[in-house]
């Protein structure tokens, strides 16, 4: 009898104090979304309606002078045609995407590793290593197109002591000109954050862990394969992310100053792409087909991101 | 004893080497933004140059649009850094401190939109200001901060969360509404992220490139990126010692704000990788 008299007031009490709840429920909605409504005008503005109205103008011929017309998939049509340029642009943005990560990752990893030594004047080092990263990539593109100049370039002077005589043309040929902007990808600013993220889980593997492989007479690789690897490996994935995400938001901004998409197209990923068609041809409705293109990409890239954090936070708790 | 000099010096070889590659673009400027043209081209190719040219820089101050450039810069930095830390310390707030209802909807949406590049939202954004008749000023380079950068706001969300909530309910009992309590308590606890962000956002555009492009063609409107870019290119032959002139102008600066910031701007890079 107690018992299912307690079971009433149970059942009650959230009846009664439901209509209050509410009120104040809804009191404190408002107020939170008063707090957010600079982000949603921004979102909305900014965000959501440019990706859409992309996608409605990418299904028009726009030239800014005569008003758009609608020519339905014509864009796409024409974009997926043979001679188009666009695969070939899709392909150096997959290639760059994908050697650029790679690289800069284990770069960034390795510059980690060796600022977590124990030794005194760490901090000197850290700022070699890191201070390209807040440089302006114009004038890293400056300074870059000099070095590997081919005949007055300090590059190829240096790799005539190896006994490399009339070294190549680096930025100028087709086949070198990709290795040679993934190589300059170590020196941005994507490159010198994943060095400090990477430096920061470091220093938080237990020192115990290490201890305990020393005793049992672990070699420097055992101890990074067993000890360090594991630890670090939710950070690792985290990097990969972002460096994909950087690298492809980026681009424009490391290739366009130094190579401006060529030789030939050799380097006309899609960001450049886009900018030639949108802001030198004035071609409003492929260039926006080519966003479109874009942003699919991104998302089908943020949606693994999400698939793979949940595997990752597992890892922190 | 003697095994660990051996393995301290590897060590040392090893952190000097990889500095000496991060490093040599910044040292490279510096020696070939000294140098004469003929030097530049000289081979083999000098570190120290021979004749130091110090009237280049001189030449770059004089000959080039320099100061309006970096007066643009400034005007750049100044107006997106006011801008997205009032607006986005705003937002964050009831990301970190409030229940409500679409909660989590709201997250999600402001961390898929920090993916998407820029380039793929420009063409109808450059279409909006057009019809403002905002091309050609900075306003499409500022206003946008107003309302809120989805990175930004993630920072201040992860560090309001290191606050305490006993903080929330004893000021609440002292009659604070949220607004009261944002600006009065969590706005001043907060000082270190919002100095972090400031340098975050200074650096940023200190080094944009992609939307001054866009938006602006008026010599008198550039700024440093696109000015430099473009003062470049039009010439016939590259004059790469003021060139280099130039680049010491654009990469001291960072430079300095590192060796000052250091703490801040590694920080928040830092907190990006935190857990969330």
């Amino acid at each position: 009898m107690g018992q299912s008299g307690a079971l009433t007031a149970d059942r009650l009490r959230p009846l009664v104090e439901s209509h209050g709840q509410r009120k104040k429920k809804w009191k404190t909605n408002l107020v939170a979304y008063a707090f957010l409504s600079p982000w949603i005008i921004g979102f909305i503005l900014f965000s959501g309606v440019p990706i859409l109205a992309s996608f409605v103008l990418s299904l028009t011929h726009w030239d800014m002078i005569s008003p758009p017309r609608f020519v339905g998939l014509e864009n796409y049509q024409l974009l997926f045609s043979q001679d188009s340029g666009f695969w070939k642009s899709l392909y150096v943005t997959l290639e760059f995407t994908v050697l650029s990560v790679v690289v800069t990752v284990i770069w960034a990893l390795i510059m980690a590793l060796l600022l977590n030594k124990r030794v005194k004047g760490i901090g000197i080092f850290q700022f070699f290593y890191f201070v390209p990263a807040v440089l302006p990539s114009v004038a890293m593109a400056f300074v870059f197109q000099l070095i590997f100049n081919q005949q007055i370039g300090v590059f190829n002077y240096i790799l005539s002591w190896f006994g490399v005589k009339n070294g190549p043309n680096w930025l100028m040929d087709q086949s070198l000109v990709i290795p040679t902007i993934v190589f300059i990808s170590i020196y941005t600013y994507t490159t010198g954050q994943m060095m400090l993220i990477f430096n920061a889980s470091l220093k938080e593997v237990p020192k115990e862990l290490y201890e305990a492989a020393e005793i049992d007479g672990a070699s420097a690789w055992q101890k990074f394969r067993h000890v360090t690897f594991p630890s670090i490996s939710p950070v690792l994935l985290f990097n990969l992310v972002m460096a994909t995400v950087g690298t492809l938001n980026g681009s424009f901004s490391l290739i366009y100053p130094l190579t401006g998409g060529g030789p030939g197209d050799a380097t006309n990923v899609l960001s450049l792409a886009i900018f030639t068609s949108a802001f030198q041809n004035f071609q409003m409705g492929y260039a926006s087909a080519l966003s479109t293109i874009l942003f699919i990409l991104v998302a089908l890239i943020s949606y693994l991101q999400f698939a793979l954090s949940k595997r990752w936070v597992s890892y922190e708790s | 004893m003697n095994k660990k000099v051996i393995v301290q010096s590897g060590n040392y070889l090893l952190l000097s080497l990889v500095a000496l590659i991060m490093f040599f673009p910044v040292i490279w400027i510096i020696s070939c933004s000294l140098k004469s043209l003929n030097d530049i081209s000289s081979y083999p190719p000098q570190l120290i140059p021979l004749h130091p040219q110090f009237s280049n820089y001189l030449q770059i101050l004089k000959g080039s649009h320099l100061l309006i450039y970096l007066r643009n810069t400034l005007i750049l930095i100044v107006g997106n850094t006011v801008g997205t830390l009032i607006s986005s310390s705003i937002v964050a707030y009831p990301l970190a401190r409030m229940e409500f209802t679409g909660k989590r909807v709201v997250f999600a949406l402001i961390l898929a939109t920090m993916m998407v590049p820029s380039t793929a939202t420009i063409i109808p954004q450059f279409i909006m200001f057009g019809k403002f008749g905002w091309l050609n000023t900075l306003y499409p380079l500022i206003v946008p901060a107003f309302f809120a950068y989805p990175y930004n706001v993630f920072l201040f969300r992860q560090f309001y969360r290191t606050i305490p909530k006993s903080v929330d309910e004893a000021a609440m009992i002292d009659g604070c509404n949220h607004w009261q309590l944002f600006t009065r308590i969590i706005a001043p606890l907060s000082r270190p992220i919002f100095i972090t962000i400031g340098v975050l956002s200074s650096v940023f555009w200190w080094n944009e490139l992609f939307t001054p492009l866009i938006y602006i063609n008026n010599e008198l409107l550039k700024p440093l990126t696109v000015g430099a870019l473009t003062y470049f290119t039009t010439q016939f032959t590259t004059l790469y010692n003021l060139e280099m002139a130039m680049a010491v102008f654009m990469i001291v600066p960072p430079m300095l704000l590192y060796l000052f910031a250091q703490r801040y701007l590694v920080e928040g890079i830092k907190t990006t990788g935190g857990k969330g």
